[in-house]
């Protein structure tokens, strides 16, 4: 029994890692209708950022949150205005040009880096918390704790604020939302800084937990992938309820299965979810298919 | 000065320095192409690697170079096979090329030398570790380091020969689990482990596949705990690595003895885990410059010469295998008279010398293959932040002891 209290722990919190690295990309996806594939390479940048605030300017990495995600807020501006734009009558390209920025970040950081791994300083990592009688990982118990926030923090922006129900009236119409006076392009701009700022938080939250290299991006983004498309392109609720899915299943059926067959697992019943309801777990049925479709 | 006066300084002048380039420049320098990721992430590896092999260099050329002629090592920058296809191509032909020395890579040194063949250039590699890189049996093809069927072969003589004996246990009496990455690398060796273990009459307790690159890992160690064994053996590269021995500590999977093979001995490591978790992992590894003089003659001056022109310490055990590497290279060249790839390989085949003649440990005697059958790995264990030689006794330093074996 505690072995399975421990797996379903530890399958929860997981699902809160991917959830949140997810969360960003699944607004990006949903709104700017674009697969922002360099997601992955914003969590490894601000996971770069944390550890240069922890490392050098002696800050926690929690509090460096306060700084990284800001800081990742208008970088992610700065990208939608000056790569992605430009190129928005071109769905195809921008989905290249994300790529390019993936190889970009990736190869950045190598050189600066030389390639070198590191790790935060300090024992956050080796913090545990007693929950139901079982020793659980501080640092995941808060990534978990957090995202659970955001999620509730993002649903009430998404339904009580202004801007948040122009993000959401792009999410469902394009063409519509224009017609009706919203501005389209500052709200890709703000989505953009948004799902960056996500990210953000994303790096500074998992920067205690891994072995910081250039390439940890694409450890994540497959995942990432897989929870958007299953919890539905721009729902928020189900970028949360579809990493914790794609947690549970992984860790589940990596104990009693096999380790070595966890991804496949996982993936499986993502293909046989799309089969069944192709807009996701909680998507607005019918958006999936304005999905890459040009929209003036 | 009279104008006679003058003419003369000034012959005088040209002569000597007309007799000081031809001292080297009679002869065209000897070019080695070093194939190595340089780029990417394992050029920190390459520059590494790259490092020993100018260390050998220099000393070579400080009694003469070889052949009379000073060596010179070209860097060619291959991270995956394509590349290192194309840098062979280009260094064979346009930068004159005489012999290939590599590879951190293994599949970029199978690519290189296939491409090296074509130019009838040798290959010799020093720190690839894949079994079929001489299995193929390439006409141009010598490695001088140990391969991964050493690192399995000196990981479970240590299980026998220094941990069982510290868990008062023999191997036939300890239980052992073996963790490992799931590509050719972890798997070929973690399959070998298996058969050794069970022909020395060992028991295995069960066989754990991880991805190297996977977000979490809590469910291999959580079967591993489940299995209960005195011995965790893991292969596989720093990421997993790392992530393992924390999940280990979040679990409170406490095996009494804990030993990695091929990576998790670097400063990476020591950084992830921190010195207190890591007090006692062994680490079968590429041989340190902490070995005794006697076991590897010369390790304490080559540390001597790394600090002196590098200004630091070595990042990672693997230059000094291909300093050892470069050094049997050059010493082939010279027994060959030439570079010419089939004198080389014949000088090479002639090749016998006792263990412990290199820095390494290492000796030289190559197999039919052409894999040198005297290139092992040692086993090391961390101690208070640094890692220390323990096994094989003789390379250990005579006040060397095993710490933390079972662990606290």
């Amino acid at each position: 029994m505690e072995t399975f209290l421990n797996i379903l722990i530890s399958g929860i919190l997981l699902g809160g890692i991917y959830s949140l690295v997810s969360i960003g990309l699944n607004l990006i996806f949903g709104v700017v209708r674009i697969i922002n594939f360099a997601q992955g390479e914003f969590v490894m940048l601000a996971m770069y950022a944390t550890y240069f605030c922890t490392t050098y300017l002696g800050i926690n990495p929690y509090l460096a949150l306060f700084v990284v995600a800001p800081l990742m807020f208008v970088f992610g501006l700065a990208v939608q205005r000056t790569v992605l734009q430009p190129l928005q009558n071109e769905p195809m390209m921008q989905i290249f040009a994300t790529f390019g920025l993936l190889i970009l970040f990736e190869n950045s950081m190598l050189a600066l880096t030389r390639g070198e791994a590191r790790s935060l300083s300090g024992s956050y990592s080796s913090v545990l918390i007693d929950v139901f009688g079982l020793k659980v990982s501080g640092v995941r118990l808060v990534v978990f704790i957090v995202v659970s926030g955001i999620a509730l923090a993002l649903m009430l922006f998404l339904q009580r604020t202004m801007p948040g129900k122009a993000i959401r009236a792009v999410i469902q119409d394009r063409q519509a939302a224009r017609l009706m006076g919203v501005n389209v392009e500052r709200t890709y701009l703000l989505t953009f800084g948004l799902g960056s700022a996500l990210a953000g938080v994303a790096g500074a939250l998992l920067a205690p937990i891994y072995t910081l290299s250039p390439y940890i991006g694409g450890n994540f983004i497959l995942a990432a992938f897989a929870v958007v498309v299953l919890g539905g392109l721009g729902s928020v609720p189900g970028a949360y309820l579809g990493g914790l899915i794609v947690g549970l299943i992984e860790s589940f059926s990596g104990y009693y299965v096999d380790p070595a067959l966890k991804q496949a697992i996982w993936f499986i019943v993502f293909v046989a979810a799309l089969i069944v309801r192709p807009s996701g777990l909680m998507g607005q049925v019918g958006a999936e298919e304005v999905g890459l479709r040009e929209q003036t | 000065m009279t104008r006679n006066g003058i003419s003369r300084l000034a012959i005088a002048a040209f002569a000597v320095a007309a007799s000081a380039s031809l001292a080297w420049g009679q002869a065209e320098p000897l070019r080695i192409g070093a194939i190595n990721p340089y780029s990417g992430p394992l050029a920190l590896y390459g520059d590494e690697v790259s490092r020993g092999y100018q260390l050998a260099i220099d000393e070579a050329n400080a009694k003469g170079g070889v052949l009379g002629r000073k060596i010179e090592l070209l860097r060619g920058d291959a991270s995956s096979p394509p590349q290192g296809i194309a840098t062979v191509e280009k260094m064979a032909s346009q930068d004159k090329v005489e012999v290939f020395v590599g590879t951190y890579i293994s599949a970029v040194s199978n690519a290189a030398s296939d491409s090296a063949l074509r130019y009838s250039k040798v290959y010799w590699d020093t720190n690839a570790l894949a079994g079929d890189l001489t299995e193929r049996g390439l006409p141009n093809f010598v490695r001088s380091g140990p391969y991964a069927d050493s690192f399995a072969e000196v990981s479970v003589a240590a299980a026998k020969d220094v941990l069982a004996p510290a868990l008062n246990k023999d191997i036939k009496t300890l239980t052992i689990w073996i963790e490992h990455e799931d590509s050719i690398f972890g798997t070929s060796i973690a399959e070998l482990q298996k058969k050794l273990i069970e022909k020395l009459g060992g028991k295995v307790v069960g066989m754990g596949a991880h991805n190297f690159r996977a977000i979490d890992l809590t469910d291999s160690i959580l079967r591993a705990k489940a299995a209960a064994p005195d011995l965790w053996m893991e292969t596989g590269y720093v990421p997993d690595g790392s992530l393992l021995l924390r999940t280990m500590r979040d679990q409170g999977f406490q095996p009494p003895a804990i030993m990695m093979v091929a990576t998790g001995d670097t400063f990476e490591t020591l950084d992830a885990l921190g010195k207190e978790y890591l007090e006692g992992i062994a680490v079968v590894g590429y041989p340190r410059p902490d070995q005794t003089e006697a076991y590897g003659p010369g390790a304490a001056a080559y540390l001597a010469a790394y600090k002196e022109k590098y200004n630091r310490d070595p990042i990672a055990p693997q230059s000094m295998t291909a300093y050892a590497g470069m050094q049997m290279l050059l010493e082939a060249i010279k027994a060959a008279g030439s570079t010419n790839m089939n004198e080389l390989r014949a000088a090479a085949a002639k090749m016998d010398k006792p263990l412990k003649s290199y820095a390494t440990g290492f000796g030289v005697k190559f197999d039919p293959k052409f894999q040198n059958t005297r290139a092992f790995p040692t086993l090391v264990q961390w101690q208070s932040g640094k890692v220390v030689t323990v096994y094989p006794k003789d390379a250990a330093q005579p006040d060397v002891k095993l710490v933390n074996v079972p662990r606290k």
